[in-house]
């Protein structure tokens, strides 16, 4: 269908005045009319409605169009949507080509109409360049293997686990801890119904370890994945227990054990035996031992007493670590968060002062079943304390104490503890001091008012500092009140500090593991904030609890129902198709030579010495386009993004006004992304900037730097994930090495190197694309007339056919 | 677990580990030295002085750290030093 004239359609959108309020549509529209191989142009308010849909349609049929390009928001939102219009209209997808001119034109030159038209009219003729150039792609389908990862046994994936073994699927759930419960396990009551929070868990714990579709492995950590959606190998080390299944958790061992140490489940207020289970309700109940408090160590058997005790004869000092390979599907991070550390803040004196304790240390004396037996003692002189402060926003909404955002479960789970202690103590003096108090959740109103009418006492305004009675080890809180204006000075027998959650340590090398990326939280980062909200940017992978954003339990468990429900998709489909973005390979021009086999960061390319040729494995290509890149010899490219598309592009660019111009290459994932968000965000930079998107930064190959400064262009941005959180692996990593290698050819050749920059933006990083451009924008200011024809000449043989 | 573990535990008190008491028969020892090399708590050193047999037998530094594993009567060649649990009286 492609063949024959070329017939584009260009659809300029208004979207209300999103593009409308700053962007001439009418004129762009005009405008795109007279670019080569045009054969309609039109603006309306709204190309993704239904109606916009239909005309797209109707055009394709009457007008017998055979690329289609829409001007309008990003790709990363919309392409979706506009490439199945053109499929329904019996149009290849990849014949649809997009140009960005709401998040990277209209929403960042909100204020210079006639900078933002100009600009519009460069994005819709690279968009025509390049969709002249498009052609058809057939996708390969990738079958699905069923079986499912849960990494974490928390509520999150204790939840996303159940659900998907009762959909008939095989689940993996791995817990590093020896039992699964994760925090949910310590907490007294659950706000806001106050029910009994290890009552409603363990129910569930104990569904999880009898499931016949759920293997637990705990006291186990990933440490390999490979593979891609679908196709994931996974390596996980299950550490050995020393305690064979066969135990029945009759806890005579303990009893006999002459080493004790804090238990980790009671925050260390109680101790456990060196062979010990976490919490009467653990699952699995076998008894573990804790080899670096235990006596035998490198096999020689000081002490046998556990041994002798057991009964069932389960213990087995000769257990090895053990690594299992798994092959699955998909996978759900569920991994939960920390929490913070209040010791770091010397004001509070959590760690000098005994009588100041966190809410997790609370949870765990207000408990039954805790070190106290529930009965909330202060820890200086076990005694009932008269008078219980609490501290909000520790480790929160600080940048300079802890974290800049709100953890969002500590004022709820403060009003839920003031409740817990005027049940059982209705006498005891309450103060609750706090920044604001977000009550946002279904209930939450009512339990504040709750806590209020049992008389707690709110004060807003945190102390500046707590001060111990050395005596009495009573507190002193000092601060201002800054409602009424004024200092206040409490004294109170207990203070405990509602401290916030922080990303979970670990959680780098699951990043890492798992090619995540993660927002300036530190928490991983979803597809779409609002419409795939638990889905990762990598295939197959998905998000529940904690890993992705502090949140209640209520939360935790509906985005891990959401995420089992997103994996069982995949699966019942059985097989998922891989874009067609995979290298191809022109073997008449290939040497042999092998160096995209060594760039590639999937291994999917082989070099077959016998025949001299490569061999490409698409379902294992990520789709990078790093290997294309690399090729000396112009043998590779990458469908979707070749190098005759992307040269277009920047022939596009330079037509007019190259001196006046940044040409920018920038990640699919990451700067690409980073710049939808300051569009989103609304952040202004200047509107010189020409933004060409490839899938990672990896497939920038030298000669289109070269090919934009030959054309006059007054500087090249390169811009990719930050090293180490490479969409693909590593490939940003060639990006690197091929922008210095770039900056020394500049240098030899008299160039003054600034003007090739390389920026490495997350996708929540706008403020730093903008403030790159702005930076650049003084460098292109800086830049004289002959230095642009010195590097014109320097590159003039870029400008040759590619 | 992120969490620090900086607190005396509320209940270490009330874990009622057994009492040891250590005998060493010193003129038996030979001086081989296996007991305080093995044991777990380090709860033996050689003494100053001299025995019948003319070597430096062992000698208790802590007698509550011991745990009553009696690992070093199994490794003494000489039968020279066993435990036995003290009798508890009183709570131990």
């Amino acid at each position: 269908m492609a063949e024959g004239e070329i017939r584009i359609g260009v659809y300029v959108c208004h979207c209300g005045l999103n593009i409308a309020g700053s962007v001439d549509c009418k004129e762009v529209a005009k405008y795109a009319a007279t670019l080569p191989h045009v054969v309609l142009a039109k603006d309306n308010r709204y190309t993704c409605s239904d109606q916009g849909q239909e005309m797209i349609k109707k055009d394709i049929k009457e007008h017998r169009l055979n690329r289609v390009v829409v001007a309008s928001c990003s790709p990363r939102l919309h392409e979706p949507t506009f490439r199945k219009t053109c499929e329904d209209a019996g149009l290849n997808k990849y014949l649809f080509e997009m140009a960005n001119i709401r998040e990277q034109c209209s929403w960042v030159h909100l204020y210079d109409r006639k900078a933002a038209t100009e600009k519009a009219k460069d994005l819709v003729k690279m968009a025509v360049a390049k969709a002249a150039l498009l052609q058809p792609a057939e996708e390969i389908e990738v079958p699905i293997t069923r079986e499912a990862l849960v990494i974490g046994g928390g509520v999150a994936g204790i939840q996303a686990a159940l659900d998907l073994a009762d959909t008939g699927y095989k689940v993996y759930l791995v817990e590093k801890e020896p039992s699964i419960g994760g925090m949910m396990a310590r907490i007294d009551k659950t706000f806001p119904t106050m029910d009994c929070s290890i009552c409603i868990l363990a129910p569930k714990m104990s569904d999880v370890g009898h499931h016949p579709n759920i293997e637990l492995l705990t006291n186990s950590e990933v440490v390999e994945v490979k593979g891609y959606i679908g196709n994931f190998h996974v390596k996980v080390l299950k550490k050995p227990r020393y305690v064979k299944s066969d135990c029945t958790a009759c806890g005579e061992c303990a009893k006999v054990c002459p080493v004790i140490a804090p238990n980790e489940f009671d925050a260390g207020l109680a101790i456990r035996h060196a062979i010990y289970t976490p919490f009467a309700q653990a699952v699995p109940s076998t008894y573990i031992i804790d080899m670096n408090r235990c006596l035998n160590k490198d096999g020689v058997i000081v002490c046998d007493k556990c041994i002798k005790a057991c009964e069932r004869q389960a213990i087995d000092f000769d257990m090895k670590p053990e690594t299992i390979e798994l092959k699955v599907g998909t996978i759900i991070v569920a991994i939960g968060a920390d929490v913070f550390d209040p010791s770091v803040l010397p004001n509070y004196g959590y760690g000098k002062y005994s009588n100041v304790i966190t809410s997790l240390e609370f949870e765990r004396l207000i408990n039954a079943g805790g070190p106290s037996g529930g009965h909330l003692i202060r820890p200086s002189d076990m005694q009932i304390p008269q008078r219980v402060a609490f501290i909000q926003c520790v480790g929160s909404r600080s940048d300079r104490n802890g974290r800049l955002y709100c953890s969002n479960v500590c004022c709820m789970n403060t009003i839920k503890d003031s409740l817990l202690i005027k049940e059982h103590w209705p006498e005891t003096e309450i103060y609750v001091f706090y920044v604001d108090i977000r009550a946002y959740g279904k209930g939450f109103e009512d339990l504040y008012k709750r806590a209020k009418k049992e008389g707690v006492i709110f004060i807003r305004g945190l102390p500046a500092e707590i001060i111990e009675d050395r005596k009495t080890h009573n507190l002193w809180l000092i601060g201002e009140n800054t409602l009424q204006n004024e200092l206040y000075k409490v004294n109170v027998d207990m203070v405990i500090l509602s401290v916030g959650l922080e990303p979970r340590k670990e959680s780098e090398i699951i990043q890492r593991l798992l090619t995540l990326s993660k927002t300036q939280d530190g928490f991983f980062m979803e597809a779409h904030p609002k419409l795939r909200p638990v889905d990762a940017a990598t295939g197959g992978i998905f998000f529940a609890g904690c890993a992705e954003a502090p949140k209640d339990i209520k939360d935790s468990v509906t985005q891990a129902s959401a995420a089992a429900a997103r994996a069982g998709i995949l699966m019942a489909k059985g097989k998922v198709t891989v874009e067609a973005i995979t290298p191809i390979s022109y073997a008449d021009k290939c040497k042999a030579c092998g160096l995209c086999t060594k760039v590639c960061p999937y291994n999917a390319i082989t070099l077959n010495k016998e025949l001299k040729r490569i061999e490409v494995i698409e379902a294992a290509c990520g789709g990078c386009g790093t290997c294309a890149a690399e090729c000396p010899f112009d043998a590779l490219t990458q469908n979707h993004f070749t190098d005759e598309q992307i040269l277009a592009q920047i022939d596009a660019v330079t037509e007019y006004d190259a001196e006046k111009k940044i040409v920018a290459f920038c990640c699919n994932w990451c700067a690409y992304a980073g710049a939808d968000f300051a569009g989103v965000s609304r952040m202004q930079y200047p509107s010189n900037v020409r933004i060409i998107r490839t899938m990672c930064s990896g497939r920038v190959a030298p000669k289109f730097i070269e090919r934009a400064f030959a054309k006059g262009a007054a500087a090249v941005l390169v811009a990719g994930c930050h090293p180490g959180d490479c969409h693909y692996i590593n490939a940003n990593y060639h990006t690197k090495r091929r922008v210095e290698r770039f900056w020394e050819k500049m240098e030899k050749n008299g160039l003054n190197k600034e003007r090739l920059q390389l920026l490495w933006a997350s996708a929540a990083e706008g403020e730093r694309f903008a403030s790159k451009i702005r930076e650049m924008q003084t460098i292109v200011e800086k830049v004289s007339r002959e230095e642009i024809e010195s590097s014109k000449k320097v590159f003039e043989k870029a400008l040759g056919g590619s | 677990m992120p969490v620090r573990l900086w607190r005396k535990p509320l209940d270490a008190e009330k874990v009622k580990l057994p009492k040891a008491e250590i005998h060493i028969l010193k003129n038996q020892c030979k001086g081989c030295g296996f007991c305080i090399q093995f044991c777990p708590k380090k709860v033996l050193e050689e003494s100053e002085e001299i025995n019948a047999r003319g070597v430096h037998p062992p000698k208790v530094v802590d007698e509550s750290k011991c745990i009553i594993c009696s690992f070093c009567t199994s490794v003494c060649p000489d039968f020279a030093i066993f435990i036995v649990e003290k009798p508890c009286k009183e709570g131990c």
